[in-house]
């Protein structure tokens, strides 16, 4: 008897593997570490290990695989959500290393990696089962990670993850099971069969799973959730959330548009998707508009930032996929940064995010300002961003795709959110008036430093716009 | 490096470079600031036939960073370079280091701006441009709302810019399109697109009703800004008519000309009317403006060539007298710690050198034969008349007969009749002021004088 997964079927998973036996290997290490070393010993293999992913990812972009019987594809499709998850899976490990010294971070980081790890298996999965086992790793994870503070609040925080997001996979996996009724099939690819569009089963069940997938990407109506949740939890697990969570539903949501709707059915079963992302652009910059808290703020500017990102995906063309993997990058860059300076300032206090904190910051951490401006200002989409570049990407795309009235909306959500950034730019370049200089945190080297990095990358990215070329053909 | 990619960086690099010096001597900055800005002049008039191209995008359109001076830019970005050296000469505000390092970031914003040939390169200047302006409107600027104005006006126009420039760039497959001889668009989505760019110039002009950011911004920032920014910031809109709107849909802008003519004539007369009445010496300058510039408007909406030449001159006319207009009073309300023309008055004679000087700026300003103004006035009232349009230009006279009406009251209330008594006269120009005000009223003569470099570029 043969056995039934080959060698390359087992490849195909590698990165995701390094990740978990790096998770592995921080426990272990840590039990023989001592007190001082013990936090960078974590942090330098957490690191290590998706470094190692990483570079073993990029070596499978181009080399498409169906791995596991089409439930697993590699290819270039997966390679760049998963970067972009290491990404954001580096940048909140690095950040344990900001927050409140003499905390064991050993179990945290290893949670981290592994919910990093269901994020990466939902990249590539290709059939139903494999999306939701991705979630439940990925959200599993996020529920521990979310209570793994003192505060009160994250454990209000997490208890509403919890909830909420229970309720998303209920979803997600009632309409999974309808999906599977109405096609004898959990492969993604067995869905393109233009029969279906007759079939109310089908309707149902592909409603449902979107559904499920909205409450995860945290769309209007279903994103009450977020800037509680991201409030109250721990920052790192606040930056990871922002970015992984999204990168990883959005390319199960991507495959799932690309690869598995029938053109008859694709464009009314997602008219909906379109127009709840039209609102969350709006309904998003709006929530922002009153935030006082910049973990509040970054949550609500994450419902819009999404929006922009669906708008690039409505009409499915293949450049749309492009900007949407761009702007997806720039987001986790311009995200990371200004949690990694937020980390820099004011770890994980009570009221550390609160944005009083960054009076007058400019005079005290000229640099740390300079960045956070320049995070803001990708946000905003501002030049000399990659936020600039990737918003016009996104309208080309909204307009040659015929989705005109979503880029008009596009540019009032902008324009409505340009007041709430540019406030914290305000708040950290005003002539700071009689109020007594707060504490700041002393030089935490590695926050500044991944701050510093993805400011760069934010700049650069304006004018060497990296748009994965041989993206689309590996969807399928 | 080619000349004309190092003129726009290096105003950028070298305000960049200022900011991680440390914090020095006023006077150290400034005079480094000058440098820069006096090398850059030098640069540009070196690099007036210079090209530069680098591939930006190939997908969804063609875009390059595609930089060299056209005919017209070349002009205003000589009249840029100009005003920013005088205005850093002349800065003397608190935090004189981050101040003249934004004055350079400014100048190397909108030397991006006028020497892009690209639209999408066109369109990040815009934004960019708008950067510093805000971060002195927050730093040193007297309201904390002003800053919000000027910047939630000129985002949305950018927005509307950014949406016009990717519709464009899908449709036209390229954006490499400024000064290129046979680029054009009509047809199907074109009307809006010039909508779109129409909005984003009326909004930076400014012009009636979109004009409300513009007099809290140039009364709230220090002098040396808001003479670069009245000065050349507010002429991006108008060469954004010249250059994007009539080079690339004339047929649009003939199209919707009467619009174009009825807001401008609203604004030359709304903003004489306003000027007359204006206690705040900085905002009948800045209402001034607004009447000025909506005869610029009229020109470009005639579509007449002979206007069309008429309104360049101008835009360096009206350049060169409102950054010495805003300057000078700078220096007025630097001495006096006021510009209200209620409590300000018979400077004139402690100051006869200051006095002179506002003298000539102000007689620019009311159209005195001459001197710039005139000569851009003179041109465009021909060409909008050869146009066929007469009612605009009946209202562009009454108009300029209000401007010397407000001109000649802001200049009585400054330095004629009594002094104020609890307003002590101080001393007059230093040679170092007059020395930054100088290349200013020289260009006013020399352009009154001969504005044939200008009329046949």
């Amino acid at each position: 008897m043969t056995p039934p997964f080959t060698h390359a079927d087992w490849a195909a998973i590698t990165p995701v593997t390094i990740v978990a036996v790096a998770a592995l290997l921080v426990l272990i290490v840590d039990l023989f570490s001592g007190q001082r070393e013990q936090r960078y010993v974590s942090i330098g293999i957490a690191l290590l290990g998706v470094l190692a992913a990483g570079v073993y990812a990029a070596r499978q972009f181009g080399h498409d695989h169906d791995a596991f019987f089409g439930g697993f594809m590699t290819g270039g499709f997966a390679t760049v959500f998963q970067e972009i998850i290491l990404i954001a899976a580096a940048g909140s490990v690095i950040l344990y290393a900001a927050i409140g010294p003499g905390q064991r971070i050993a179990g945290t980081t290893a949670i981290m990696l592994w919910s990093a790890c269901g994020a990466m298996l939902m990249a590539g999965a290709a059939n139903l089962l494999m999306i939701f086992l991705g979630l439940e790793l990925l959200s599993l994870g996020l529920y521990a990670l979310c209570a793994a503070s003192d505060r009160k609040t994250a454990r209000e925080s997490a208890l509403k993850y919890l909830i909420l997001s229970s309720t998303a996979t209920g979803f997600l996996l009632f309409g999974s099971a309808l999906l599977f009724g109405a096609t004898g099939s959990v492969r993604l690819a067995d869905f393109v069969n233009p029969m279906l569009a007759s079939n109310p089963l089908f309707w149902t069940g592909a409603g449902m799973f979107l559904i499920g997938l909205a409450f995860k990407l945290s769309l209007v109506p279903f994103h009450t959730w977020t800037p509680d949740v991201f409030e109250g939890a721990p920052l790192p697990v606040t930056a990871f959330m922002s970015v992984a969570t999204k990168a990883g539903t959005l390319a199960v949501f991507a495959r799932f548009i690309y690869a598995s709707l029938p053109s008859t059915v694709g464009e009314r079963l997602l008219l909906p998707v379109w127009i709840i992302a039209g609102i969350s652009m709006i309904a998003g910059n709006v929530g922002m508009l009153a935030q006082h808290d910049l973990k509040r703020l970054l949550g609500y500017s994450g419902i819009a930032q999404i929006g922009y990102i669906l708008v690039a995906l409505a009409g499915s063309t293949p450049l749309g996929l492009r900007y949407a993997l761009y702007y997806l990058a720039a987001y986790a860059f311009m995200n990371l940064g200004a949690f990694a300076v937020a980390a820099s300032i004011s770890g994980d206090g009570e009221e550390g995010s609160q944005l009083r904190t960054y009076h007058g910051l400019a005079r005290r951490r000229p640099w740390l300002a300079a960045a956070m401006t320049i995070f803001l200002l990708a946000l905003a989409g501002l030049p000399p961003t990659a936020g600039f570049l990737g918003k016009i990407l996104i309208l080309a795309t909204g307009v040659s795709s015929g989705y005109l009235w979503l880029a008009a909306l596009l540019i009032v959500g902008t324009a409505i959110s340009l007041y709430a950034y540019a406030k914290v730019i305000r708040v950290m370049y005003e002539r700071p008036e009689g109020e007594e200089p707060r504490d700041l945190r002393p030089f935490v080297p590695l926050a500044w430093l991944s701050a510093g990095i993805c400011a760069v990358a934010v700049v650069a990215m304006t004018f060497y716009p990296l748009t994965p070329s041989n993206v689309l053909p590996l969807v399928r | 490096m080619p000349l004309v990619l190092v003129t726009i960086l290096l105003p950028i690099v070298a305000g960049a470079i200022l900011f991680v010096l440390p914090r020095n001597d006023r006077g150290v900055s400034r005079t480094v600031g000058t440098a820069v800005a006096v090398v850059t002049f030098v640069t540009l008039l070196a690099a007036r036939d210079g090209e530069w191209s680098f591939r930006w995008l190939s997908r969804p359109f063609a875009a390059a960073f595609h930089f060299g001076a056209t005919p017209v830019s070349f002009w205003i970005a000589l009249l840029l370079a100009i005003c920013t050296a005088s205005a850093i000469a002349a800065s003397r505000v608190g935090r004189t280091r981050d101040f003249v390092a934004l004055m350079l970031m400014l100048e190397g914003t909108m030397l991006g701006l006028f020497l892009a040939r690209d639209l999408l390169v066109f369109a990040l200047f815009w934004d960019l441009m708008l950067v510093p302006v805000f971060f002195v409107l927050i730093g040193w600027g007297e309201h904390p709302a002003t800053a919000w104005r000027y910047f939630i006006y000129n985002f949305a126009g950018g927005l509307t810019l950014l949406l016009a420039t990717a519709a464009f760039g899908v449709i036209y497959g390229s954006t490499d399109v400024i000064g290129r001889a046979g680029a054009h668009l009509a047809g199907g989505w074109a009307g809006w697109i010039y909508a779109g760019f129409a909005f984003a110039f009326l909004v930076k002009t400014p012009i009636w009703p979109l004009h409300t950011w513009m007099p809290p911004t140039y009364s709230g920032l220090p002098a040396p800004m808001v003479a670069v920014v009245s000065a050349v910031q507010s002429k991006a809109g108008l060469y954004g008519f010249l250059a994007i709107a009539l080079a690339l849909m004339p047929e649009y802008v003939h199209g919707a000309a009467l619009v174009l003519m009825v807001l401008g004539a609203i604004s030359l007369i709304y903003g004489a009317v306003i000027a007359l009445v204006q206690t705040d010496a900085k905002r009948v300058v800045a209402y001034s403006s607004l009447s000025h510039l909506g005869l610029i408007v009229l020109a470009v909406a005639s579509g007449n060539s002979l206007a069309l030449k008429g309104a360049l001159v101008y835009i360096i006319a009206h350049g060169l007298f409102s950054a010495a207009l805003f300057l000078l009073l700078g220096f007025v309300e630097e001495r006096e710690e006021t510009r209200s023309l209620l409590r300000l008055g018979g400077l004139g004679w402690k100051n006869p050198r200051l006095a002179g000087a506002l003298c000539i700026a102000a007689l620019a300003a009311l159209g005195l034969p001459g001197l710039a103004g005139f000569a851009g006035e003179l041109v465009i009232l021909i060409g909008v008349y050869q146009a066929g349009y007469v009612w605009p230009v009946i209202v562009a006279l009454v108009a300029i007969v209000l401007a010397s009406a407000y001109m000649l009251r802001l200049y009585q209330d400054v330095m004629n009749g009594p002094p104020d008594a609890d307003v002590p006269v101080r001393a007059d120009l230093t040679w170092l002021e007059g020395l930054a005000v100088a290349p200013l009223l020289a260009a006013l003569f020399v352009v009154g004088v001969d504005p044939a470099p200008l009329l046949h570029p």
